[in-house]
């Protein structure tokens, strides 16, 4: 019983991160059709922000407010300046030059943060834990638990009840006819993009505290990212949601009963998807 | 006609001044370094390059290796084999260095390995700790003066031996080292102690390396009911495991933990009072266990250009560098194979204490320091409280077993 509960939480709370990062990627990809690489670098500048805010102010609240707001400006200046000229060209151009943003964006953290290892500490509300069966467990994960499906939740009825989700909607289905009924598009991507920067920024801040801080480190989750968008379908939110918490689980309870193995599962699943639902569990048909 | 003869002259002297100027501005040694310098593990690469900059100096400031100025190159090897064996060749055939150090992972290392012999050069290895480039692929060109796994591995057997822990579990990075060290260690206990029992494969947990989340191995160790723990995760997995093992009750004495690269300084000092009190940790050099003259001015020199204490990545290359010269002042000559003679069975006091270079498998033999981690007021890092160490003698393991023929 305390296996089953404590791999159930172990793996909810890793979904839920991947929930985070993979949202981002996903809405980015449904709206502008740019497949990001540099996503996992904004996860990293949101860690990075994050920890750099809090040796100003000693406060993780204030650092996972305004550490992701940083990121969602930075996405900002990159959409308008880089990505705006490109939408148009090949899609191989636009894996270039978000690959040549994630390069560029590591070795600029190497050389500001330096390329040892960084913690950041849980704050004391979150930092203790709780009886659990015979042991512990800790609060910060349960929060994590807890924050996802919240912050879910949020995006979910800002897309189907507000005019703006609705308009992101729209430009998603269709582009051109977005703009043929008076969308400003333009003004739109940049939004949609400094937003799932912003997101991508959210996940790292709150990641921060339960994994150590070093250079590279998105590019080790952009791979699993990469993974839930595809099998929960391109562009789809309910997707990310559904695939964010099949990659946990799979790798908490993989762990605990497939060995090694394990490894190996979210790729077998990647592939059967890929067979036979290529669009995703809640991809539209292309 | 004068003047032409005049100017002819002038030439002819300016060219003698030339040539016996350069004869006297000595040709510097160069010394190659190819360590891991981008990406997640650059730290190593970082430290490694500190320790040798450390060294360069002090030597050039003594006036040299026989008069001769060093001058180091630095290299990245990203980590991977076919990048670090470019790195090697480049340093070899474009910047013609003199001698080669360096290689972070056992997995690079034992790639390049049997390619080091075409290169003609001595490569002097300081944190790859895998025993085979010491053993099964060992050569002519390669030395390592830093602790491998199999000595390291030795001295945890040691250890979990003098503890009532009987069955024995591990928690280890997925690739050849985790899985190695383990080996290793059912094979060293079940020596000494052929009572003790091992978990089988299936149970015991090795996480893939690009792990950030440890909670579900955390569990599955946890539920196993082991008696000891052997924890062969090093940097960043190191750092994640212990904070996310701390929360969840790992560390609550339920069982000996033997962690063998705990005593790593870019560890403890990313956890600070984070790192559980009273876990056996290992490392390749732990900067208070040796009390000699020669290990505190490396440590208070290291201290005061840097300020942080000296990680055992920054010793190794400290370490090939001091040891590279001793070979060349023995051999009296910076000749690539009159140093690799001079480096056979060469003895020399390093920091870590004074360690043999075996003529046999061109492994060094050096003492192992663990220790338990305690607070102490005088560090702002976990310090080790009470020091065990264990002579070379004792762990490395005798030639006949590594299997090494040159």
């Amino acid at each position: 019983m305390e296996t089953f509960a404590a791999n159930l939480l172990n793996g909810l709370s890793w979904g839920m991160l991947l929930f985070l990062i993979s949202v981002g990627l996903t809405t980015v990809f449904g709206v502008l059709g740019v497949l990001n690489f540099a996503h996992g670098s904004f996860f990293m500048l949101g860690a990075y922000l994050c920890m750099q805010i809090m040796h100003i102010v000693p406060s993780f609240w204030v650092g996972i407010i305004v550490g992701p707001l940083l990121v969602g400006g930075l996405g900002v200046v990159i959409e308008k300046m880089l990505l705006r000229k490109i939408y148009d060209r090949d899609i191989s151009f636009q894996l270039l030059l978000t690959f040549a943003i994630l390069l560029f964006l590591d070795d600029s953290v190497r050389l500001i943060w330096g390329p040892g290892y960084h913690v950041v500490e849980a704050p004391a509300i979150l930092a203790g834990t709780i009886p659990f069966f015979d042991h512990t467990y800790p609060i910060y994960r349960l929060f994590l638990v807890v924050i996802g499906p919240l912050i879910g939740l949020a995006l979910w009825s800002f897309f189907h009840f507000t005019r703006w989700g609705k308009v992101v909607r729209a430009a998603a289905v269709d582009r051109e006819m977005a703009e043929g009924v008076g969308i400003r598009v333009p003004l739109l991507f940049t939004a949609v993009f400094a937003f799932g920067s912003w997101l991508a920024a959210l996940g790292g801040a709150l990641a921060a505290p339960h994994q150590s801080l070093a250079p590279a480190m998105g590019e080790r989750i952009i791979i699993e990212s990469f993974i839930v968008v595809v099998i929960g379908g391109m562009g789809s939110f309910p997707g990310a949601f559904a695939g964010a918490l099949l990659l946990g689980l799979l790798d908490s309870f993989g762990t605990a009963f497939a060995g090694r193995a394990q490894m190996a599962l979210p790729f077998i699943l990647l592939a059967v998807v890929l067979l036979f639902r290529p669009q995703g569990f809640f991809g539209r048909e292309t | 006609m004068r003047r032409q003869a005049a100017l002819l002259t002038l030439i002819l002297c300016l060219a003698v001044f030339f040539t016996v100027s350069q004869a006297h501005a000595e040709k510097p040694v160069k010394l190659g370094f190819v360590y891991i310098m981008s990406g997640p593990f650059a730290a190593y690469g970082q430290f490694a390059k500190k320790g040798a900059e450390l060294a360069v100096d002090e030597i050039n400031k003594a006036g040299g290796i026989m008069g001769r100025p060093v001058k180091a190159y630095f290299e990245d090897s990203t980590g991977k084999p076919d990048a670090a064996l470019r790195a090697l060749r480049k340093l070899v055939y474009q910047e013609q260095v003199d001698c080669l150090i360096g290689l972070d992972s056992s997995g690079v290392a034992k790639s390049v390995a049997p390619s080091i012999p075409q290169l003609k050069t001595p490569l002097i290895i300081t944190h790859a700790a895998t025993p085979d480039v010491t053993g099964s692929v060992c050569n002519k060109y390669i030395f390592r003066i830093s602790l491998n796994l199999a000595q390291n591995v030795k001295t945890a057997a040691l250890l979990a031996a003098q503890t009532k822990a009987k069955t024995w579990t591990t928690v280890g990075p997925d690739y050849a080292f985790g899985h190695q060290s383990w080996e290793y260690f059912e094979k060293y206990l079940k020596e000494i102690n052929p009572e003790a029992k091992f978990l089988p494969k299936d149970q015991v947990a090795f996480p893939p390396f690009k792990t950030t989340d440890f909670s579900s191995y955390i569990t599955k160790v946890m539920q196993s009911k082991p008696d000891g723990v052997l924890i062969s995760l090093w940097g960043g997995n190191l750092i994640d495991f212990v904070r996310q093992g701390s929360d969840m009750g790992f560390f609550n004495g339920d069982f000996e933990v033997l962690v063998t690269l705990g005593a790593a300084t870019e560890v403890l000092s990313a956890l600070k009072d984070k790192m559980p009190e009273g876990l056996w940790v290992g490392s390749r050099y732990w900067f208070l266990a040796n009390q000699s003259p020669l290990n505190k001015a490396f440590v208070k020199n290291y201290h005061d250009r840097y300020n942080e204490y000296p990680s055992y990545n920054a010793h190794g290359s400290y370490g090939a560098i001091m040891a590279y010269k001793a070979a060349a002042e023995k051999a009296k000559s910076c000749g690539k194979d009159a140093v690799i003679s001079a480096l056979e069975g060469l003895t020399i006091e390093l920091p870590v204490g004074k360690i043999t270079i075996r003529a046999e498998d061109h492994q060094a033999v050096t003492d192992a320091c663990w220790g338990k981690t305690a607070a102490d007021p005088a560090y702002p890092i976990r310090v080790l409280k009470p020091m065990k160490i264990f002579k070379g003698k004792d762990i490395t393991p005798a030639v006949a077993d590594t299997g090494c023929k040159m």
